[in-house]
C-alpha cells in the first residue's frame, strides 16, 4: 500500500513557511510586528529561523509528494506523516506568532476588566495553546481533516510523549522529590478516592459492573487514556464506553477553559496551579492544555502538572489491575487476573526516558548538577544594576531582629555586606529565610531579587525549554484534531450524572487542599 | 399505503428501528425482498479520544475489543431481523457499513431500485441511547419514497 498522497498541499505549505520568513527577515513585516507589541513581541528569532527550515523541508518533500514517482515501502509509510505533521506545525507558528499576539492587542485595546487587574485574554487564557487546540477541534469537526493529513497528525501523541521525555532535563533531584512526594500524595488520595466514590455510586444506582469499571477508571485516574486502557478488561459495552468517553472529552475539554480562569482570578501561583490541573482535570491531555493555558511563556507550572500526569499513568496499571480483579469477583467469570501480563502491557514506556533524561541531567551534562529548576548558582558575574542598593539593605537590616536563627542572621549578615548572596549555602539559607516569612513581605521580595541574581539558566536548559514548548504546542493541536463533537455528544446517561458529581467534587476538593497546604516556593 | 416488493429497511435494532421493522414487514409484498442496511456511524472511530498516554498495544487492544463489541451489536440484529423476515416468507439480505448514516443510505438507495425504504423515528428527547441523528436534508431529496414510522408510544 502507497500511503503518501499526490497532492501539492505539503508544497503549498512549505511556500507559506518561507514567505512567513522572507518578510521577517526582510524587513517587510516591521509594520506588523510593531503594531503587535513592537520590542515586547517574543517571538520575532522564531519567525527567523523556525519557519525557514521546515519550510524548506515541507516543499522539498511536498514537491517529491506531488510529482514524484509513488512506491510501497518503509520509506513511502514515514515520509506519509511529514505532511500531517507540518500541517500542525503551521497551525501551531500561526496561532502561535500572530493570531494569539492579535488577540492580546484587542483585549489590551478594551482595557482591563472591572477590579480584577487583569486583561481579558490573560483572564480567559487566550494564548496559543488554548487558540491551538480550538483550532485543531475546528478543524476536525468542520473541515475533517485532509486525507493527505491524517497520518501525520497522529504523530502529535510522539510529540507529547518527546515533550515529557525531554523534560526530564529541567528536574533537580530536590525538585524531584518534592513534588514526586506531593504528587503522590495528592494522587493517590484523589484517585482512589474517585475511584471508590464511582463504584460506590455505581452500586447505589444500580448501574452495570462493566459500566462501573469503566467509568471509575476515566474519572479516577487520566481520563480518555484509562478509559482506553480499562474498557476491554471490565468487558465494557460499545455504548457504555461512548458515554463514558463522550462525558470526559466534554468535562475535559470544560475544565481546560475553566481551570485557568479561576487559577488567575485566585492569583494561585505555578506549583498551586499545576498541582490542582494535575489532580482537578480528568483527562491528561487538558492537564497540558491548562497548565500552558496557565502559563504560556513559561513551563514551571507544565513541570508541576506532568509530574502528576507521569504519577497517574504510573498508578494506571495497578487501577487496571483492581478493576480486573473486582470486575473478575463480582460477575463470577472465573477467569484468573494475569498481574504480570497488564502491568508489562500498560507500562508506559516513555516514562523511562523521562527517567534516563532526568539521571543524566543529575550528572551535570546539561547544567551543573546542584541545579534548581534548571538554574544553577554563580555569584561571579552578578550585574552591577542586580547588586543590592543601600537602601533595600537599610530594609534588611531594619527587619534582621525578627530572624531567631544563627545561620540564616549569618547568612544574611554576609549578603548585607558583599550585596550579593556569598555561596551556594547561603543561598539555600536565604531561599529558606524568603518561604519562612519572618522577615515581611518587603524584605521578603528583596531577598527573592538576590536569590535570583545569582541563579542562572544553563544555555542547554534554555533550548530544552523551547523545544519542549514547541513539542506540547504540536502535541496539544494535533490532539486537538481527534476530539470529535460525535463522541463529545455522546455524554449521558448515568456517567454524565455520576461523572458529573464525582469530577465536581474532585475538583472542588483539590482545589481546596491546593490553597491550604501547596504554598509557593522559591 | 401499497406493498412493494423491495423494501430498503434502515435498522440499527433501537426502539424506533424495531418499529420500522414490523412496519417493513407488513408492507413487503409476500415473496418480496427485504434489504437490511446497518449502518455503524463514524463517531466510533473518534473513540480513542485525545488519549496519548497509553502505547499502541493498549490502544489496538481497545480498537480491536470495540470492532468485536459493534461487530457482534451489527450480528444479533441482522440474525434477529432476518429470522423475523425469513418467517414472513420474504426474501432477506443485508449489508454492514461504516460511515454516515445520511450518505450511507443515499448511496444504497441509489445503488440499487427499491420501491421504498422504511426507517424509524428520531430518539425523542429523554430517551437515552446514543446521540447520532440522521440528516434529513439529504434523505429528502431521495427519488425512492420513504416512510419514517413513528417512535413506539409517541
Amino acid at each position: 500500500m502507497v500511503y503518501s498522497k499526490k497532492s501539492p498541499a505539503l508544497f503549498i505549505i512549505g511556500l507559506i513557511m518561507l514567505a512567513i520568513w522572507y518578510l521577517g527577515d526582510s524587513g517587510l513585516m516591521n509594520g506588523y510586528i510593531e503594531h503587535l507589541g513592537g520590542k515586547k513581541y517574543k517571538y520575532f528569532g522564531e519567525i527567523t529561523s523556525l519557519p525557514l527550515y521546515f519550510g524548506l523541508i515541507s516543499a522539498a518533500f511536498g514537491l517529491m509528494q506531488w510529482l514524484g514517482p509513488q512506491k510501497e515501502g518503509n520509506w513511502d509509510y514515514f515520509t506519509s506523516a511529514i505532511a500531517g505533521a507540518m500541517f500542525i506545525l503551521i497551525i501551531a507558528m500561526l496561532v502561535r506568532w500572530f493570531v494569539a499576539p492579535e488577540i492580546a492587542v484587542w483585549s489590551k485595546a478594551m482595557g482591563k476588566v472591572g477590579d480584577t487587574g487583569k486583561y481579558i485574554h490573560k483572564l480567559l487564557g487566550l494564548n496559543y495553546i488554548v487558540l491551538g487546540i480550538v483550532v485543531g477541534i475546528i478543524v476536525v469537526n468542520v473541515f475533517k481533516v485532509p486525507g493527505w493529513a491524517e497520518n501525520g497528525v497522529r504523530l502529535s501523541r510522539l510529540g507529547l510523549k518527546t515533550g515529557v521525555i525531554l523534560l526530564g532535563t529541567l528536574y533537580s533531584a530536590a525538585e524531584l522529590k518534592n513534588l514526586g512526594g506531593l504528587s503522590i500524595i495528592m494522587i493517590g488520595f484523589f484517585v482512589l478516592g474517585s475511584v471508590g466514590m464511582v463504584l460506590w455510586m455505581g452500586a447505589r444506582r444500580n448501574i452495570p459492573n462493566s459500566m462501573g469499571g469503566v467509568l471509575s477508571a476515566g474519572m479516577g485516574v487520566c481520563g480518555v487514556s484509562a478509559t482506553v486502557a480499562a474498557a476491554p478488561v471490565v468487558q465494557a459495552k460499545s455504548v457504555e464506553i461512548a458515554y463514558t468517553i463522550g462525558t470526559i472529552l466534554l468535562w475535559g475539554v470544560g475544565c481546560m477553559f475553566l481551570f485557568p480562569i479561576i487559577g488567575q482570578l485566585l492569583g494561585m501561583s505555578y506549583v498551586q496551579f499545576g498541582a490542582w490541573a494535575g489532580t482537578g482535570i480528568l483527562n491528561s491531555a487538558q492537564v497540558a492544555g491548562a497548565a500552558l493555558a496557565f502559563q504560556p511563556d513559561g513551563i514551571e507550572t507544565l513541570k508541576v502538572a506532568e509530574i502528576f500526569n507521569i504519577t497517574r499513568v504510573l498508578i494506571l496499571p495497578i487501577i487496571v489491575i483492581w478493576l480486573a480483579v473486582w470486575y473478575v469477583k463480582r460477575e463470577q467469570t472465573g477467569e484468573a487476573v494475569k498481574v504480570g501480563k497488564v502491568i508489562f502491557e500498560k507500562f508506559p514506556l516513555f516514562v523511562l526516558g523521562f527517567i534516563l533524561l532526568f539521571a543524566l541531567s543529575t550528572t551535570g551534562i546539561f547544567a551543573p548538577p546542584l541545579h534548581y529548576k534548571g538554574k544553577y548558582f554563580d555569584n561571579t558575574k552578578v550585574k552591577a544594576s542586580k547588586m543590592m542598593t543601600d537602601e533595600q539593605i537599610a530594609t534588611l537590616t531594619a527587619n534582621s531582629d525578627k530572624i531567631q536563627r544563627a545561620d540564616q542572621k549569618a547568612a544574611l549578615n554576609r549578603l548585607i555586606e558583599g550585596r550579593k548572596i556569598a555561596s551556594i549555602e547561603d543561598d539555600a539559607t536565604i531561599r529558606g529565610l524568603v518561604n519562612s516569612r519572618v522577615m515581611g513581605k518587603d524584605s521578603g521580595k528583596i531577598l527573592k531579587k538576590a536569590h535570583k541574581a545569582v541563579r542562572w539558566t544553563a544555555p542547554k536548559i534554555k533550548a530544552f525549554r523551547k523545544w519542549i514548548t514547541w513539542l506540547f504546542a504540536f502535541g496539544l493541536v494535533g490532539l486537538g484534531m481527534q476530539i470529535t463533537i460525535g463522541s463529545m455528544k455522546q455524554a449521558g446517561g448515568q456517567p454524565a450524572i455520576i461523572g458529573g458529581i464525582v469530577g465536581f467534587t474532585k475538583a472542588a476538593l483539590s482545589l481546596v487542599v491546593v490553597m491550604m497546604f501547596v504554598k509557593e516556593t522559591i | 399505503m401499497n406493498s412493494s416488493q423491495n423494501v430498503l429497511l434502515a435498522s440499527h435494532g433501537t426502539d424506533g428501528a424495531q418499529a420500522a421493522e414490523l412496519v417493513a414487514l407488513e408492507l413487503c409484498e409476500q415473496g418480496g425482498h427485504v434489504h437490511h442496511l446497518i449502518v455503524v456511524p463514524t463517531l466510533w472511530k473518534g473513540m480513542t479520544g485525545d488519549d496519548w498516554l497509553n502505547n499502541g498495544k493498549t490502544r489496538n487492544t481497545f480498537r480491536r475489543y470495540l470492532e468485536d463489541q459493534l461487530s457482534a451489536e451489527c450480528d444479533e440484529n441482522i440474525k434477529r431481523v432476518k429470522t423475523a423476515v425469513e418467517a414472513h416468507d420474504l426474501r432477506y439480505t443485508s449489508e454492514v457499513i461504516v460511515g454516515e448514516p445520511d450518505e450511507c443510505l443515499e448511496n444504497t438507495s441509489t445503488r440499487e431500485s427499491f420501491d421504498l425504504i422504511v426507517m424509524g423515528s428520531p430518539r425523542p428527547k429523554g430517551k437515552s441511547g446514543l446521540r447520532s441523528r440522521m440528516q434529513t436534508k439529504k434523505i429528502d431529496k431521495l427519488s425512492t419514497p420513504i416512510y419514517i414510522v413513528p417512535y413506539p408510544d409517541e
